[in-house]
């Protein structure tokens, strides 16, 4: 068990100095004086020659990379070149807005799709079932984006019930609750066709293996063999889903943080992108490849925790 | 008294594509309370559907169009849901056929216990608790305290079944229903558990019904048999008269099929020819019919009588009882009513004087952590040794039994003869040649002289190749072009005797014994010499299993194959074998020919293993258990001799010194300190 978790945190450790490695490639692939790259063509010679004195450029380029990487690893992640402030500071102000949308996007989801996947399993080619697969291969089909332009189309434009943009007033929970209602929706949508078609799937499996005859065997309540007994193995290979599944999650929230303008994690990359502050985008990215490598991490420890089998093979 | 259990006239459809295959067709018996019952019969005639049909948990499919069940007198057919969750596990409970996948792999033991007590409400957790306890404890679980807390998985085999039966008692159920309790076992297991089965129904008094097709397991167990075939019950009767006064041919045929039935040796085995026929469209007329020996026109055409016998039994046939009663009917035990089928070259078998595959002393080692770990934990062998010194020959028209119980090494030295695992020292000589550790480009051609033949044919099957394809896909494998598929499948089918319009069809759609067929035609494509057959019956039914031993045979004789056969089923292979070797924790404790072995074993462990087979007779119950315990893990082979742990015959010296293999003057090899005396069969 030791072995593995130090074999798999190894194993993120190097992925993560991999991504590292790759952005900081990147700065030096594009042609021109990293600083002017980094800093943009409108940047004033005194910002450049900060920069230059700030990036250790004189040195050479290894010795740049490990100084960043090293930097990375203190949890430095460098300068805003126009604001001049610490990028892990402005990562760590909007990163909750990004986790807030992720956990409930997704939390949503498994409420309703794991539940219906369930239900669509043992109650299957009934009319419960059906209405599951059509809804799952809708919600499926439809990318996010649209959902949330369609979201602000209706519930913020037309009947007026939501706020369509930003995250609402600091401080105020009712109002950061109600402004992360379309975009968590959004973001959520398909997952739950997912989940319920995933969750369908492996239940359906599962309800007929022999243990679950053995149970009823034993008289145990369908509400036992369903929730207690089946889903406890049916869920294992939906949990290895969302853990992969989290890379596009992320993707899906950069999305709806631009169309609902929130200040997050996505927004900002996407913003940094636009405005050439790279060292911006280069924490952003490393904060949101760690962050999915730990979900693959959880996901596979989460595992190991239910399922015996694969704890002691660890 | 009134019946427990008292099953009349019931009728059980499944829905399917092909239409409905009418799986129970008017089934009636009773069962007395305190009493075993045992149901019999070859697989899909509807054993484990009349179990199920008992607990209302039949598959959805199922239809149950017609008769009754009842339970204590009340029916169990119209109960409501509600009521059977109260009976199902509470009165009524059941062991199931295979406890790898009978148990939900993912709760520990007490948690799957306590879920089955969820109706007391008056216990606590902790009194639950100790009821599981002392449960596993009774069932001969050591250390129950600590292993409630375990998985399934952390058990071995036999002990995962005693849980079962653990979890079973646990309620102390009136009525215990067991579908094939031991099948998935070994024979020292088997009987370990047959033991165990019998002492709880003792001590509980619960009535039993057991279903199994292993008539050994039947006589030993049960007070009462029912014999079904083809989803109807064709005779009934106590236990003594069913296996001394079998009325019914098939009950007879089954019988005489056992060959742990056979005494004496006899190279070919009975067979019941034919299979179940189709139940969607059962025949009118005799359900045996297509397969009695002695069938007659009035059988094809009217049902034969139930005809009730002097002990409360009875049987259905014509020849009980009608115009075609038959005083002589039936003939006494000793008169053969099945066929042997005629051997193809009779008279005595040809055996080379030169070995065709020759081992010597072959060891093959598993590492069990890499070598980095192993220095970093400082394990100084972080290896097992899976087969000790094996040495074995088999020459060209000979048959050699490699028998053991599971995790013997049985399969990895096969495996590690034919290069397929990598060995550590010894020899292994095809023709005089040395091939051990031989690169793959240069064995090639050996492959062609000899092949393995696999345990679960339709499941190493490609399922969505047809038989043509299959028992031709050798010949592509070794890029031989020059000759005709099809007519190469034709021949193969031949030789097999496969009917040549099963070669259209996937395997699926295949009997078992014609799924093994595939499996011979397969191995023998490219003409072998010598055919390494890893459990060649395992899991058919005995009159099946003859067929495909005595095909063997012919093969053997037309060819002069050379077979080594694997196996832990000791009758079977006595029968077909010149020689036998017993393996035990991956050494070979015993070698020799085959009757003297059997007759009079050598080592201790082989007489285990010849006492451990269930008779198929009711007048020879083992009163006590010929070996307690398992098969130690190869991670704690004990000091001195591997067996020393459950040997009843171990003294002080077994202990401490590894017993050499001492070969006698009579070429029987051995490796005991202490052999058994040589004059005659223990017990
Ligand atoms: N769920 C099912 N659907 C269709 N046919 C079935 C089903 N279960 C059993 N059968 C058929 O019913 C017959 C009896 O099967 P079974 O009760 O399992 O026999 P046994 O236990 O004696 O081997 C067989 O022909 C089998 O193929
Ligand atoms: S009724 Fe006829 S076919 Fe059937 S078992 Fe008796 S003799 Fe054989
Ligand atoms: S050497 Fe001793 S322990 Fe081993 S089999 Fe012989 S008598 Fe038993
Ligand atoms: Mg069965």
């Amino acid at each position: 068990m030791i072995a593995y978790l130090t074999k798999r945190l190894g194993l993120s450790v190097a992925v993560v100095f991999l991504v590292v490695l790759i952005l900081f490639s990147l700065l030096q692939l594009i042609p021109g004086d990293p600083a002017t790259v980094a800093l943009g063509p409108r940047a004033t010679p005194e910002a450049i020659a900060r920069y230059a004195e700030k990036m250790h450029l004189d040195a050479p380029v290894w010795q740049q990379f490990l100084i960043y990487a090293g930097n990375a690893a203190t949890g430095d992640l460098g300068i805003d070149v126009f604001t001049e402030r610490s990028v892990t500071t402005i990562i760590l102000e909007r990163i909750g807005f990004t986790l807030a949308l992720i956990f409930v996007a997704m939390g949503w989801a498994m409420l309703l799709g794991i539940p219906l996947g369930c239900l669509a399993a043992v109650k299957p080619n009934t009319w419960v079932d059906r209405i599951t697969g059509i809804l799952s291969v809708g919600t499926i089909a439809v990318p996010s984006f649209l959902v949330s332009i369609w979201a602000i189309l209706i519930f913020a434009v037309n009947l007026r019930w939501l706020p369509a943009i930003g995250a609402g007033e600091p401080g105020d929970t009712a109002d950061q609750l109600t402004h992360l209602i379309l975009p968590a929706f959004a973001v959520g949508l398909s997952w739950v066709g997912y989940l319920a078609r995933m969750v369908r799937a492996s239940m359906l499996e599962v309800m007929g293996e022999t243990y679950i005859r053995s149970a009823r065997a034993f008289g145990l309540t369908q509400r036992r063999i369903v929730f207690g007994y089946a889903l406890r193995v049916a869920i294992l290979p939906t949990i290895t889903l969302i853990g992969m599944g989290f890379g596009g999650l992320i993707s899906a929230a950069v999305f709806a943080e631009i169309i609902f303008a929130r200040p997050g994690l996505g927004k900002l990359i996407f913003d940094s992108v636009m405005a050439r502050n790279f060292p911006v985008v280069q924490g952003g990215v490393l904060v949101a490849t760690t962050l999915y490598l730990g979900v693959v991490l959880f996901s596979d420890l989460l595992i190991a925790w239910i399922d015996p089998r694969v704890r002691d093979s660890l | 008294m009134d019946p427990v259990l008292d099953v009349s006239d019931l009728s059980v459809e499944f829905r399917t594509a092909r239409g409905r295959i009418k799986a129970l067709r008017n089934v009636s018996f009773s069962v007395q309370p305190g009493r075993i019952v045992g149901i019999v019969g070859e697989s899909g005639s509807g054993k484990s559907t009349v179990l199920w049909s008992i607990l209302d948990l039949l598959a959805s499919n199922a239809i149950v169009t017609g008769g009754k069940i009842s339970f204590e007198g009340r029916d169990m057919l119209t109960r409501s849901t509600k009521d059977m969750l109260a009976l199902r596990g509470e009165d009524v409970s059941v062991v199931f056929q295979d406890p790898m996948t009978s148990q939900i792999p993912v709760l520990t033991y007490a948690r799957q216990m306590r879920d089955i007590l969820y109706r007391r409400d008056g216990l606590g957790k902790a009194q639950k608790r100790k009821m599981s306890v002392d449960m596993l404890d009774k069932v001969g679980i050591p250390d129950p305290e600590m292993r409630v807390d375990q998985y399934p998985h952390n058990f071995s085999g036999g002990m995962r079944q005693r849980a079962g039966i653990a979890m079973a008692m646990l309620t102390g159920p009136k009525l215990l229903l067991a579908d094939e309790p031991t099948t998935a076992l070994d024979v020292t297991m088997e009987a370990q558990i047959i033991h165990l089965l019998r002492e709880m129904q003792r001590e509980t008094e619960a009535t039993v019904v057991v279903v199994s097709h292993n008539l050994g397991l039947i006589a030993e167990l049960c007070d009462e048999v029912v014999v079904m075939y083809a989803g109807e019950v064709v005779e009934a009767g106590n236990v003594h008269d069913i296996f001394h006064h079998a009325q019914h041919p098939y009950t007879r045929a089954l019988l005489e099929c056992d060959p742990a039935q056979i005494k004496g040796k006899s190279h070919r085995l009975p067979v019941i020819p034919g299979d179940i026929p189709d139940l969607v469209q059962p025949p009118v007329g005799c359900i045996f019919a297509a397969r009695c020996q002695r069938v007659m026109p009035l059988c094809l055409a009217q049902e034969p009588p139930l005809v009730e016998g002097e002990q409360g039994g009875y049987a259905r046939c014509h020849l009980l009882a009608g115009p075609e009663q038959d005083s002589s009917w039936p003939p006494p035990p000793e008169v053969p009513t099945v066929a042997r089928g005629a051997a193809a070259t009779a008279g005595a078998k040809t055996i080379s004087p030169e070995p065709l595959l020759e081992i010597a002393n072959l060891n093959v080692k598993f590492n069990t952590m890499g070598p980095v770990w192993a220095k970093v934990r400082g394990v100084k062998q972080p290896w097992v040794t899976a087969v000790v010194d094996a040495s074995i020959k088999v020459h060209a028209g000979e048959t050699v039994g490699l028998v053991g119980e599971s995790g013997s090494g049985k399969t990895t030295l096969a495996r590690a003869a034919l290069n397929l695992v990598g060995s550590q020292g010894g020899s292994v000589q095809f023709e005089g040649q040395g091939i051990r550790g031989m690169a793959e480009s240069g064995f090639k051609r050996f492959r062609r002289d000899m092949v393995m033949m696999f345990q679960d044919p339709v499941g190493s099957l490609s399922p969505r190749k047809s038989v043509r394809a299959l028992i031709t896909e050798p010949m592509k494998i070794h890029g031989i072009r020059n000759v005709d598929p099809d007519r190469e499948a034709e021949r193969l089918a031949d030789m097999v005797r496969l009917p040549k319009a099963l070669l259209s069809r996937y395997p699926h759609e295949l009997s078992g014994g014609q799924a093994r067929r595939v499996g011979v035609a397969r191995a023998l494509a490219l003409n072998p010499k010598l055919v390494i057959a890893d459990e060649p019956t395992a899991g058919l039914d005995v009159s099946v299993q003859g067929e495909i031993l005595n095909l063997m045979a012919d093969l053997q004789a037309e060819h002069g194959l050379g077979y080594l056969i694997i196996t832990h089923n000791l009758p079977v292979v006595r029968h077909i074998s010149d020689r036998l070797a017993i393996m035990y924790l991956g050494r070979i404790v015993e070698e020799g020919p085959a009757d003297e072995v059997f007759a009079a074993p050598l080592h201790p462990y082989t007489e285990t293993l010849v006492c451990g087979v269930p008779q198929p007779d009711p007048d020879r119950r083992r009163t006590h258990m010929v070996v307690k315990g398992e098969v130690p893990s190869l991670l704690n082979r004990p000091q001195g001799c591997d067996f020393v742990s459950r040997c009843p015959h171990a003294r002080p010296l077994c202990h401490k010194v590894v017993p050499p293999h001492v070969t006698a003057g009579n070429k029987r090899m051995h490796a005991c300190h202490f052999p058994l005396g040589t004059v005659g069969t223990p017990e």
